[in-house]
């Protein structure tokens, strides 16, 4: 385990609340930072915008990106991400609501990561939580980050 | 310019003769008395037919045949052999080397001209100018000069004859518009020659003028009596001869057109016998009667000719060497196309037996050799008249045949049902109905101005399909019907099937049009039907995605809050509290499995339908296995048939395994032994597959209602369920072609049959 940044992705302030509950009863203890939609997720991830200061070599540890957000949606997000040197090795995990094959099949074909469907159940959502920490966090070895 | 006819025969008597007689006929002629200079003849061109002798001194007449026909200038020109090499073998050789027709010498001239016209088929009715033609028949030859100037001075032409026999020939082959006749002539005379004219169907409405010396009305009645439409006392001016023909013109009744072989024509007979003596004899005798006649020494050379050249009738002997008269009459007789010819049994006795022996073999009828050769000769005639009125019969029948069909054809078109067109092979329409006219808005005039091209009324871009069309109609004689567009009069576009159909024997083609706009326009409707339902499942898909994402996302927060206010605020809480907080979360779960169901449900309904080979019992086992595994404290006997394999979707028909063993093994929750079952029991060799339980059953009163969407027959609390598993399991099969039913029992079990493919039944 190590403190480098998560970033998640997310519009609904309560769904931000369970993932970041489900985190903390996980023991995931990496800082989060949390956007609000694709928008604000690629300034912080290219530091611009409100993120103009932000070190811009420091990269989150893995992003948990929602499908469905205002302005860009998680699959043009993802897509730009792969597109630009710096970030297109980052671990990306498609965290939605939706079991549509097509968004399956989309992210993946955009090079996400993983794909992990929420479910209603906090219980299972609490299990997926812990297994993604567990996995992204602490099993997985990260690319090297490239500077440009 | 005149038809010119070569004719080449070393006899200068013979040159001369047909030359004359060729010449009347409105001919002009070439005379050549040998081969070189028929052949110099015949390069100068123009020429219609050659009367060409075998024996010339500078060759062999055939040889000259065979050089016409091998050259592609000359090889279509009509000849007539003319030659003494009369008998059978041949004109076999000559008919052999192409020759259209064959006469033997002595010829008749009557013959010669008919033969020759039939071959040129100059008919004079359009090839000599516009004047009505009128036979003269006189044996006086100043008089024939006189009134056949009066008669060209008045417009007409002329054909003239110097006696009855003649004249009959030559009205025969001619066809005059009418006929003056002597009453007084060498051979036969006026009135027979009348009679004669009056008696013969093609020729009967052909007005007769009977002229005569004598003063007395008994002549007058003589020549009414044979049917002449007039009589002028020949003391008359000329003057009247020609009011009176003008009058016979006018009052003339005009025929149809169709010209049916007169009895009158140039007839030829074939006479079979192996007594050269009797043959000679019974040759001349009927040369003079102006007939040709082939003579053949044994009914095989009989049977030779037949092959080669057509006759009138056949006289035969009854008794002779090699193939008898019986035998040759019987082959004839066999033959379709020489059994109608007239056959005249000549036997040398005159007695019963004879003459059953000869009608026994087919013969029409029989005479004794040694009857009076006039009497033969009658015979020969009744047979021809016979012969000659059945053939008119026949045509007067074929022709009401043809009248009805023709009448019951136009009644067709006519009825305007569909567009119907007749046009010519190069696309010119020469009829079409009204419905057709209607269709591209043309007038009929247009069309019967010939105004109306195939090509004309076809847009560009439809032309090589019209060639293709016509292409096939050639090969096959009709196409089968393909779309195209007309152009309709006002410049627009007539979508319309079409079919056609060559006319047998003809260049004519029918063509069946239909209208196709009402088609195009249903097609139109039904394309933007098809966008416009394709856009409402977009929308449903759309609105599925938002179900899928939106509605859960709330439900997430139920669920986690009330968790989280379970785990954080426990203590604030008393049982109750709690409880209700469990009931919170509890109804949260199941509305998200009625949310997934419903969108199972959904996908199943819209999504396609990818068939590949399933092996059903390995769907049923992995069923099973997560079954187990949700519940592994369970103790559950499942027995899977092997090998069950269909052609199906396999992530539907996984669905379908999953609902039916998921309530297999739902409804078994409560009992000991549970049992589950998976197999296949088939019906008229088609595999129906079950799913049995030995659960909580149900009451087959409420069977119907199982399939529905949220219809439970359990209370949640006995067992849960969304109720929407069955309806997709009923979907899915459904779609797979196949049914799906229940038995039950309360309390004892549940029997679900399915099958798949219905139509592909294996019988």
């Amino acid at each position: 385990m190590n403190d480098r940044v998560i970033l998640l992705v997310e519009d609904d302030p309560k769904d931000e609340e369970l993932t970041l509950r489900a985190f903390k009863k996980s023991n995931i203890l990496n800082p989060v930072v949390v956007a609000r939609d694709g928008v604000a997720a690629l300034d912080y991830l290219f530091a611009r915008g409100d993120h103009t200061n932000r070190d811009p070599a420091a990269m989150p540890q893995v992003i948990f990106l929602d499908l469905k957000l205002p302005k860009v949606d998680g699959l043009d997000v993802l897509k730009t991400l792969r597109a630009d040197e710096r970030t297109k090795l980052l671990p990306v995990v498609v965290l939605t609501s939706s079991n549509e094959e097509q968004d399956l099949i989309r992210s993946y074909s955009l090079g996400a990561n993983s794909y992990v469907r929420k479910p209603v159940d906090f219980a299972q959502f609490l299990e997926a939580a812990r297994q993604l920490g567990l996995y992204w966090l602490v099993l997985n070895e990260t690319a090297p980050v490239t500077r440009s | 310019m005149r038809q010119r006819v070569l004719i080449v025969d070393d006899s200068l008597t013979v040159r001369m003769d047909i030359g004359e007689a060729v010449q009347s006929a409105g001919f002009d002629t070439v005379l050549c008395a040998d081969l070189r200079s028929a052949r110099a003849a015949l390069a100068l061109g123009g020429c219609v037919l050659v009367v060409l002798d075998i024996l010339l001194p500078d060759g062999d007449g055939l040889d000259f045949l065979k050089e016409l026909r091998s050259s592609p200038a000359t090889a279509q020109v009509p000849v007539l052999l003319l030659s003494t090499e009369a008998e059978v073998s041949s004109r076999v050789r000559g008919m052999g080397a192409g020759a259209d027709e064959y006469i033997g010498k002595p010829y008749d001239l009557g013959q010669v001209i008919a033969r020759a016209r039939a071959l040129t088929q100059s008919d004079a009715r359009g090839g000599g100018g516009s004047g009505r033609r009128v036979l003269v028949i006189d044996d006086s030859a100043t008089f024939r000069n006189e009134l056949k100037q009066a008669l060209e001075g008045a417009g007409y032409q002329v054909r003239e004859a110097a006696t009855g026999e003649e004249g009959l020939a030559l009205a025969a082959a001619d066809r005059p518009d009418a006929v003056v006749v002597d009453g007084i002539l060498p051979g036969i005379d006026g009135v027979t020659v009348v009679r004669r004219l009056k008696s013969d169907t093609a020729l009967r409405s052909t007005p007769c003028l009977l002229l005569t010396a004598a003063e007395g009305t008994n002549d007058e009645l003589r020549a009414l009596d044979a049917g002449a439409d007039a009589y002028v006392r020949k003391s008359e001016d000329l003057g009247v001869i020609l009011v009176r023909v003008a009058a016979l013109l006018r009052g003339a009744v005009a025929t149809d057109g169709e010209s049916s072989p007169s009895l009158l024509g140039p007839k030829r007979l074939l006479a079979v016998d192996d007594s050269i003596t009797y043959l000679d004899e019974l040759g001349s005798q009927l040369r003079q009667e102006g007939y040709d006649v082939v003579l053949a020494t044994s009914g095989e050379e009989a049977l030779e000719l037949l092959a080669a050249q057509p006759v009138d009738c056949i006289l035969l002997d009854l008794i002779m060497p090699g193939l008898s008269g019986q035998d040759t009459c019987r082959r004839i007789k066999q033959q379709a196309e020489w059994r109608d010819i007239p056959l005249v049994m000549l036997t040398a006795r005159d007695d019963r037996d004879a003459m059953i022996e000869g009608i026994n073999a087919g013969a029409d009828d029989y005479i004794a050799k040694s009857a009076d050769f006039e009497v033969l000769k009658a015979r020969l005639r009744a047979q021809l008249r016979r012969k000659h009125f059945e053939d008119e019969n026949r045509r007067i029948r074929e022709k009401l045949v043809r009248r009805e069909t023709e009448a019951r054809f136009q009644r067709l078109i006519h009825s305007n049902i569909i567009g119907v067109i007749l046009g010519d092979l190069g696309g010119r329409l020469t009829d079409a109905n009204d419905a057709f006219l209607a269709m591209l808005g043309y007038p009929r005039t247009e069309l019967e101005a010939g105004h109306l091209i195939s090509a004309e009324l076809t847009p560009p871009e439809w032309h090589a399909r019209d060639e293709v069309a016509v292409e096939q109609l050639r090969r096959s004689g009709s196409t089968t019907p393909f779309e195209k567009e007309y152009l309709r009069r006002d410049g627009s576009r007539l979508p319309v099937v079409l079919g056609l159909v060559l006319m047998e024997g003809t260049d004519t083609i029918v063509g069946f049009v239909l209208d196709r706009t009402e088609q195009k326009l249903a097609e139109e409707k039904l394309k933007h039907y098809a966008v416009a339902l394709e856009g409402a499942n977009r929308e449903l898909e759309s609105f599925s995605y938002s179900v899928a994402h939106d509605l859960r996302a709330p439900l997430r927060s139920i669920d986690g809050f009330s968790q989280a206010l379970l785990e954080d605020y426990s203590d604030k809480l008393d049982e109750e509290g709690r409880r209700y907080l469990r009931f919170i979360r509890e109804s949260a779960q199941h509305m998200g499995q009625l949310i997934d169901a419903l969108l199972t449900l959904s996908r199943v309904t819209r999504s396609e339908l990818h068939r590949e080979d399933v092996d059903l019992s390995a769907l049923a086992r992995a069923a099973v296995a997560r079954l187990r595994r949700s519940q592994p404290d369970r103790a559950v006997d499942v027995v899977i048939m092997d090998g069950l394999e269909v052609s199906g979707d396999p992530r539907l028909l996984t669905v379908v395994l999953d609902n039916l063993l998921g309530n297999a093994w739902k409804f078994t929750g409560r009992r000991d032994g549970a049992r589950i079952e998976f197999g296949t029991s088939s019906t008229e060799g088609h595999p129906v597959f079950f799913v049995r339980d030995n659960g909580a059953g149900f009451d087959m009163a409420f069977a119907t209602k199982l399939f529905g969407v949220f219809q439970r027959l359990h209370a949640a609390t006995e067992f849960e369920g969304t109720g929407v598993g069955l309806a997709t399991v009923q979907r899915i099969v459904g779609r797979h072609g196949g049914h799906v039913w229940a038995e039950g029992e309360v309390n004892d079990g549940a029997t679900f049959h399915f099958t798949l493919n219905d139509k592909e039944r294996v019988t």
